[in-house]
């Protein structure tokens, strides 16, 4: 009994720990700069306001209306630049630099830009870089990368020797953005500039501009889902001017993408690094589990729970290359329980296990009868050089792209956010039709009946997902079988 | 007859000399004027092809092809006005012409380029030291209208002090940052990429 009571109280003891370990320490509340204020409200920086009011009103009144005005912080305390930064430039007397960049946000939000460095949205250009030539270079152009992946994923701010930035690379204000001093991200992203309302990043839209559209269908997922359903009706019930936005204390209307990804609530502190709940990796031909790497520098890097996970102390590359200490490991069952604790502030346990269980049991469906026997497929088919190594110079291969980035995705973001028509009709309904209909019959087309029946055969039909095929006479009314005949009812 | 006493010492000679050297004078005042005119002009300025190379940016200026048709050309903001202070600029500019030819092969797009900078720093130095004199030929402060409502505040309230060069540099040639924050290594970094150069070209050129 005894020992049954300790090893409890060891469990309960490794479950609050962990939290604790992590930063997610059991205090609710927002983190405050906790510089003093004889830090800013540079004396230089006062007199560019009179000029400002007039040659660009616009975004003057901005700030004039923020925190940031109300608390002194005037355009020189951001602006500021050194003379030796590479994007300083010379503007009326003093010296500045256009570009804001997160680190300069960090000379007084250091936590929230510790956050974020480490964070998966700061590495959104760097995840995807090895992407973009297939996409710009064969199905677009150069031009795409400037205007559509860097709007979103961040461009590499070039500065060029003359000191104007590269039209080429800015403006932008993509979340991955590689900044002149190093430093990756842009809070501009979410936090429109000047004003850098609390209210507006909290607000569903601050995601939405980029977290839409096929390969991060979130916007229309959640406009769909209760949830969002909720805060369509109860808007204005959020409290989103609130200092603080803790869950159940400060609102309860209905969550926005903050409060389940970022949002604090009691017993988990608010994180700007936003992918830290999340237990999947939602955006791959097929879904793996995930943990989280937490180097010693701070730095983080995800890595699927199919490879080994590193022991504490060992070095393992990051994401760009460069080598780091393990500090720590949480695994997706960690992240899933802090993500699932935001959820037990408004559904019981039970709700929320059952919750997701159904959304796991949606990505491994999509994994097992689609994703991976696809994804054996057209690896065959590459080995067999039936395709070449170049993308998207076979039908087959847009059908393919089409399968797992856009409707596959839809399917699975629709199942991790509840919408019903995201996760059938514009996800897992379409994966199917395009898998029977139009993924297996271009196989044979380019394959041959014999090669084609071979992998179809190895792949597909051996699954018991697929044993419908072998099963042509079972009838359905859907499509008219039957109907009309007295053997129908 | 009126009869002019004239002092003992004005002989006939004296008098000679004196109408001589005045109308010597007078030609040679004339002449400063006509060569100071002369030698403001576009048209002899872009006789070194070096210069050729300042002037295609010039002409792409507003400066050059203003909606009013009032064009300034090199003269108008690179000479004084007042033919002294005129001559002693041509005098000054003098070292350029020496420059152009016992100098750096200036007449190559990237040599130039690559000296460009303490060119426009000087160039920006000389407007500084007369208050924007040249640029106030033509610019009264206080009748900027601009194009936007405030223009015109901007320069009665906040530009109450300050010279026009302070604010209004790269106007017209290629731009060059401000000597404060300007990095010679990108700058050559910049060359080699316009010109297709190896990384290391420029900075040999400069030592040259």
């Amino acid at each position: 009994m005894r020992n049954v009571r300790t090893t409890r109280w060891y469990l309960h003891l490794l479950l609050f720990a962990f939290p604790l370990w992590l930063g997610v320490i059991s205090t609710s509340l927002a983190d405050k700069v906790s510089l003093d204020s004889s830090n800013w409200g540079l004396e230089e920086g006062e007199a560019c306001i009179s000029c400002h009011k007039k040659s660009s009103a616009g975004l003057t009144h901005q700030w004039q209306s923020s925190a940031h005005a109300s608390a002194g912080v005037n355009c020189l305390d951001c602006h500021y630049a050194d003379q030796v930064d590479k994007d300083a430039i010379e503007h009326e007397g003093s010296i500045i630099a256009t570009i804001v960049s997160p680190k300069d946000c960090g000379r007084c939000h250091t936590r929230e830009y510790k956050e974020t460095e480490g964070s998966v949205h700061s590495k959104a250009l760097s995840l995807i870089e090895n992407r973009i030539p297939a996409l710009a270079d064969n199905l677009t152009g150069q031009e795409m990368v400037t205007a559509g992946c860097a709007k979103c994923h961040g461009s590499k701010v070039e500065v060029r020797g003359d000191g104007s930035l590269s039209p080429n690379s800015w403006p932008n204000t993509g979340i991955g953005r590689i900044n002149p001093d190093g430093s990756r991200g842009s809070c501009s992203a979410c936090h429109g500039r000047h004003s850098f309302s609390k209210a507006q990043a909290r607000d569903p839209s601050a995601c939405v501009w980029c977290h839409s559209g096929p390969e991060s269908p979130d916007r229309e997922v959640f406009d769909s889902s209760k949830h969002g359903m909720l805060f369509a009706a109860n808007r204005e019930k959020m409290n989103l001017h609130s200092d603080e936005w803790v869950l159940g204390k400060d609102y309860s209307a209905a969550p926005t993408c903050v409060t389940c990804h970022m949002g604090a609530t009691p017993g988990v502190t608010a994180s700007h690094d936003v992918g830290m709940r999340d237990a999947w990796n939602l955006n791959q031909p097929i879904s793996e589990k995930q943990s989280l790497i937490i180097f010693e520098d701070g730095d983080r890097r995800e890595l699927p729970e199919s490879q080994p996970a590193p022991r504490r102390g060992t070095e393992i590359s990051k994401l760009d290359g460069s080598m780091g200490k393990v500090k720590a490991v949480a695994s997706s069952k960690r992240r899933r329980q802090i993500m699932s604790k935001v959820c037990l502030e408004c559904h019981s346990k039970g709700f929320a296990n059952g919750f997701m269980k159904q959304f796991d049991n949606v990505v491994e469906l999509y994994n097992e009868k689609f994703g991976k026997p696809a994804q054996a497929i057209m690896l065959a088919l590459y080995d067999m050089n039936l395709l070449t190594p170049a993308p998207f110079d076979d039908p087959l291969e847009f059908t393919y792209w089409r399968l797992w980035h856009d409707e596959g995705t839809r399917a699975r973001h629709g199942a991790a956010m509840m919408s019903p028509n995201f996760t059938w009709w514009e996800g897992m309904h379409l994966v199917g039709q395009n898998f029977y209909g139009e993924f297996l019959p271009q196989v044979r087309e380019l394959a041959g009946t014999e090669k084609a029946d071979q992998l179809i055969n190895e792949h597909v039909l051996s699954l018991d997902e697929h044993s419908w095929l072998k099963n042509p006479s079972k009838p359905n009314p859907i499509l008219g079988y039957g109907i009309g005949k007295p053997s129908h009812d | 007859m009126i009869k002019i006493r004239m002092p003992l010492f004005i002989t006939r000679h004296v008098l000679l000399a004196l109408i001589l050297g005045g109308v010597a004078g007078i030609g040679f005042m004339v002449f400063l004027t006509e060569f100071d005119h002369f030698t403001s002009t576009e048209a002899f300025c872009t006789n070194c092809h070096s210069m050729e190379l300042v002037a295609e940016p010039y002409r792409e200026s507003v400066h050059f092809r203003p909606a009013s048709g009032v064009r300034a050309s090199c003269g108008d903001c690179h000479v004084s006005e007042g033919v002294f202070a005129a001559t002693w600029d041509h005098f000054i500019g003098g070292k350029d012409l020496y420059n152009q030819i016992f100098g750096p092969d200036y007449d190559d797009p990237v040599i130039a380029k690559l000296h460009m900078p303490e060119a426009a720093f000087s160039a920006r130095e000389w407007f500084r030291k007369r208050d924007s004199a040249t640029c106030k030929r033509c610019h009264v402060k206080e009748a900027i209208y601009g194009t936007r409502p405030d223009t015109v505040e901007i320069h009665k309230q906040d530009a109450k002090d300050k010279s026009c060069i302070e604010c209004h540099y790269n106007l017209v040639h290629a731009k060059v940052p401000a000597e404060s924050v300007f990095k010679r290594d990108e700058w050559n970094r910049m060359i080699e990429q316009e010109f297709d150069l190896k990384r290391g070209a420029a900075d040999k050129l400069l030592e040259e």
